[in-house]
């Protein structure tokens, strides 16, 4: 180590060296800049930090004039920077004799003889205030928050509440009494004190939320008795939001609701400021809670607000489980002649997308018939595409096929392919398929594309007709007889020509519906030397598995042989990342 | 397990004597080239780490399993020959570069209770990415002097003055923070201390005394800070009534005895139990809201690679220019610096500096302010920060130059 300090302490001479001859060649500047503009000067050397720098060149300034208020305020930041504000003292006192009636620095006065440790000095320069503006709060929030720099709370409740008594004023300087009974966990005060605050200035709301908020849970009960006993909008809103907060939306919109009061505005004001507590919440709960919310602003929003408001809270009854809610929604916005164009649409789409996944599809059908003329071209032919791959997932392949007969879009060629693969047309498939490209749909139905495309490609044959069937059977949810008839249809197909790309297609189906000893031996007899390009897919898959069935050592190796032996596939980076998940050497995902 | 059994190894040992671990933007994986280093020296190896040469390449032999662990690792490595490293070697001589033998892995400990997430700790995130081995040590082992059969010890977000980050207040209820203080306080009665900020005071005492030994102290975020703090406080009371049934000392700053710390010296206590903040060493004072002060970005500085070996292993990257990222303790304010350490990083400008490094007794250690390099505003519950997608991140390079240094220690001393 002797080398290394060494090396520092020649370092560190050798920027003194400098920094002495920098010092003689600056020197004049620097008194030049000062003539010019001292404050400026001052400024700049509190902006780099250069506290006593600045805080010399404030005192300078004020030495020529006493009550430069600016000067006095710099001076005040810098000595706090240096941990000295006491030091302030003489330059304060002349400040008060130069111009007794600038009320501003008795605020700094009081903060001096504060940072002094000097109460009663405090005391003092507050009474000389309040002399100046007796009806003014602002001394005895000074003298309070002097107090609480100090630590000394007992000092701050005493000052905030002999402000309260001269002014004769209950509700005055109570965010200030409820910071500090926060500060010493005495909640009932401070629950009491944020409601007269709230009552003065409704914005402390959000505040008094916060500082609330975090109460441990053994005070919470006894808060909410006590909010219980108010018997105004704010506690209200204030029961409501802390409610949700600790976890009860539900209840903090049944709160809510029955204390709303009759005006509009108040109240859609109250519903905004709980839906903002509740937005970011997560859970069916918590969405129905806002999905209420959301409801009952509508209610008392006219028009298009109403209608666009009732289309998130339909989306917020879907998201919390309740479909017959959100049908709800949805039909009101969509049968609502005053809906905007594109908002009844938008509802009719969402509402012919819930009865379809809630398997009505005959129901969907007659709905789409009926509301076509509101929808414009793009959105029905996107309904009628959905509406085709639910026939076909249904079996009713040929009058899916009639659907979307016309529909020569990519999206449309997309459903079509998928169709024909249910019908056992390999070509048909492979071509429409290949025509929808990469960007169709949505980014999984393209990923998911572009796995049929791998599966299908190395097949020779034109039609393969049980494997249509076993596709068929997998979208009506019958897995098992799906695995098998597909291994089936694997075993008669060569490795080279299908039959390892469908044992692996097979085995990611397995592992999907739980079952990972198939899952094993698919991918495993996927792995054969003949199908090189399955497999290291083959290889990542296994290696995947084991790592979720916690056989991390032999995950380990798996992936080592797939890095190893096929440093050239596009899969490595995927294999190293496994690798280092299998290692612990990074989070799972 | 059979795996595709007839298929052949395409990867090969390679013809050349030589690996070249290259450190700038050619390699593919920077942090993960320090743990191919540090396996390859575990393994008996003669690495060198060529200071300041392609931002702080390494060598390795040839070896097959070098060349495997770096295949494996996604690590870009250059064959090289003989003459092409007599090359490099004299264009070491003649620049401010130097090629330091690394001639034995440290054993390296990390201080953390058992219950610790692993990923709610950089210095243990990045030693798990790198695939550096660990063991973890926490009150007992420290009490019981187990320290000395280790190399390397790293702090990290641990509060040696027991007062539990400061969360007391402002995460009452939460079951993380009840396990914490469930934990502590059991242990620091285990060990027969009545309080836990006695119990961590003594825990601090004895990693000081590691590093007088001679032990590598690495500690981050408010490790560093805490650290200082408990070894000066050794009779007076800075911990908050939750933490040991008294208050704070209020005159606690003007009886602190800072002879005793490593770094830092006439700090200025936070009197708040409730601002989890402890002193004026901390420049960005990110939790409390009147103080905090913005992040910008660090820089790296210059040393000496032939004279100043110890400080150019500690800066060697392929950025000079970092963001900052914040921590509990997230910068150290120059006012508060001993005189005699060595600033490795600073923000220019700005009161504070970001990385410092000193010597005591025997050992050294090194500071680096700050939480997560890659995850600059981490909050408590936050996601683990996944260092697969941040392959080159400089911050984290720093924590793994400190891994690496001891490893040089003998040829440095010879010098």
């Amino acid at each position: 180590m002797t080398v290394g300090s060494g090396g520092a302490a020649m370092l560190r001479s050798r920027a003194a060296a400098f920094l002495g001859a920098a010092g003689v060649l600056v020197l004049p500047l620097a008194v030049a800049a000062q003539q010019i503009d001292p404050m400026r000067r001052a400024f700049d050397l509190e902006r780099r930090g250069s506290y006593a720098d600045a805080a010399e060149t404030y005192r300078a300034v004020l030495r020529r004039n006493p009550a430069e208020s600016a000067a006095l305020f710099g001076l005040e930041r810098a000595l706090l920077a240096l941990n000295r504000s006491a030091e302030i003292l003489p330059q304060v006192n002349a400040a008060i004799v130069a111009s007794p009636k600038t009320v501003a620095f008795y605020g700094v006065a009081v903060r001096a003889w504060a940072a002094a440790n000097q109460p009663d000095s405090v005391r003092r320069v507050v009474e000389r205030w309040v002399a100046l503006d007796p009806g003014d709060e602002s001394p005895y929030r000074e003298w309070g928050t002097a107090a609480i720099a100090r630590r000394d709370r007992a000092e701050a409740r005493r000052a905030y509440l002999a402000g309260r008594e001269r002014l004769r004023r209950p509700d005055v300087l109570a965010p200030e009494l409820a910071e500090v009974a926060v500060e010493e966990q005495d909640w009932p005060t401070a629950l009491h004190e944020w409601l007269t605050a709230i009552g003065q200035t409704p914005a402390y709301h959000s505040t008094a939320v916060m500082t609330l908020g975090g109460v441990p849970e053994s005070v919470r009960p006894d808060l909410l008795r006590q909010l219980q006993r108010e018997s105004d909008g704010p506690a209200r809103s204030l029961e409501a939001n802390l409610r949700a907060r600790w976890g009860d939306p539900a209840g903090g919109f049944e709160s809510l609701s029955r204390a709303l009061p009759a005006d509009t505005t108040q109240a859609i004001d109250m519903l905004r400021i709980f839906l903002e507590q509740i937005r970011g919440q997560s859970g069916a709960k918590a969405k129905r809670a806002q999905a209420l919310t959301l409801e009952a602003i509508a209610d008392r929003s006219p028009g298009a607000d109403g209608a666009r408001l009732r289309l998130e809270a339909a989306q917020a009854f879907a998201d919390g489980g309740d479909q017959r809610a959100a049908r709800r929604m949805l039909s009101g916005v969509a049968a609502d002649s005053s809906s905007p164009p594109d908002l009844a649409s938008g509802a009719a789409m969402t509402l012919i997308g819930v009865m379809l996944s809630e398997g009505k599809l005959d129901e969907a059908e007659r709905k789409l018939a009926e509301m076509r003329g509101s929808l414009t071209s793009e959105d029905a032919r996107a309904l009628s595409r959905r509406m085709a791959w639910s026939w076909a997932r249904s079996g009713k392949l040929a009058r899916a096929d009639s659907l979307i007969a016309r529909d020569t879009s990519v999206e449309g060629l997309a459903v079509a392919g998928r169709i024909r693969l249910l019908e056992g047309d390999v070509r048909g498939a492979l071509a429409r398929l290949q025509g929808a490209g990469p960007f169709a749909g949505t980014r999984e139905e393209a990923t998911e594309r572009t796995a049929l495309l791998a599966l299908l490609q190395p097949i020779d044959a034109d039609s393969v007709p049980a494997l249509g069937r076993s596709l068929l059977q997998l979208e009506t949810g019958d897995t098992v007889a799906a695995l098998a008839s597909l291994e089936k249809v694997a075993s008669e197909l060569p490795p080279d020509h299908g039959g390892a790309e469908l044992r692996l297609y097979t085995g990611n189906v397995a592992r999907a519906a739980g079952k990972q000893t198939e899952a094993e031996r698919l991918f495993r007899a996927a792995d054969v030397a003949e199908a090189r390009a399955t497999a290291p897919a083959a290889e990542l898959a296994l290696g995947r598995l084991l790592l979720d069935l916690n056989r991390a050592r032999e995950a380990v190796g798996v992936l080592e042989h797939l890095i190893l032996t096929f440093p050239d596939s596009a899969l490595i980076p995927q294999a190293r990342r496994a690798l280092d998940e299998a290692r612990g050497a990074v989070p799972r995902t | 397990m059979a795996l595709g059994p007839s298929l052949r190894l395409p990867w090969r040992w390679p013809l050349a004597p030589w690996l070249l671990v290259p450190m700038d933007d050619a390699q593919a994986d920077h942090l993960k080239a320090y743990g191919v280093t540090y396996r390859a020296v575990e393994r008996g190896a003669r690495a060198e780490w060529f200071l300041n040469y392609r931002n702080g390449s390494f060598l390795l032999p040839a070896d097959s399993a070098s060349a495997r662990d770096a295949a494996l690792s996604g690590v870009t490595t250059e064959p090289l020959d003989d003459p092409e490293l007599l090359r490099i070697r004299a264009q070491i001589q003649d620049e401010n570069m130097d090629a330091i033998p690394l001639e034995k892995s440290p054993k390296v400990a990390v201080y953390a209770p058992p219950n610790a997430a692993p990923w709610d700790d950089a210095v243990t995130m990045v030693l798990n990415y790198a695939g550096i081995k660990f063991e973890k040590v926490w009150d007992a082992e420290v009490l019981g002097e187990k320290l000395k059969l280790y190399d390397w010890l790293h702090l990290h977000h641990e509060d040696f003055t027991g007062q539990y980050s400061k969360f007391f207040l402002n995460y009452a209820g939460a079951p993380w923070l009840a396990d914490m203080v469930q934990r502590n306080t059991a242990m620091a009665h285990a060990q027969g201390f009545k309080t836990v900020p006695d119990e961590k005071k003594a825990v601090a005492r004895a990693i000081g005394a590691y590093v007088e030994r001679g032990g590598f102290l690495f500690a981050m975020c408010t490790a560093t800070e805490t650290l200082d703090l408990a070894l000066a406080s050794a009779d007076v009371d800075i911990a908050a009534a939750y933490a040991d049934g008294t208050p704070m000392d209020p005159a606690a700053s003007g009886k602190m005895h800072w002879d005793r710390t490593l770094a830092f010296q006439n700090a200025q206590l936070e009197l708040s139990p409730t601002v989890p903040v402890y002193s004026d060493i901390d420049g960005h004072q990110v939790n409390s809201l009147e103080r905090r002060q913005p992040l910008g970005s660090f820089t790296l500085f210059n040393f000496s690679a032939k004279i100043d070996p110890v400080a150019a292993m500690l800066v060697q990257s392929h950025r000079q220019v970092i963001p900052d990222f914040y921590g509990l303790t997230t910068s150290f304010t120059r006012r508060t610096l001993k005189p005699a350490i060595t600033v490795l990083a600073d923000e220019p400008g700005a009161p504070w500096v970001k990385y410092i490094h000193g010597e005591h007794g025997q050992g050294t250690w090194t500071f680096l302010g700050g939480h997560d390099p890659e995850d600059p505003q981490h909050q408590i519950g936050d996601l683990p920060t996944d260092l697969s997608l941040h392959p080159h991140s400089p911050g984290y390079r720093l924590i793994l130059n400190n891994v690496l240094f001891p490893a040089a220690k003998k040829k440095e001393l010879k010098t």
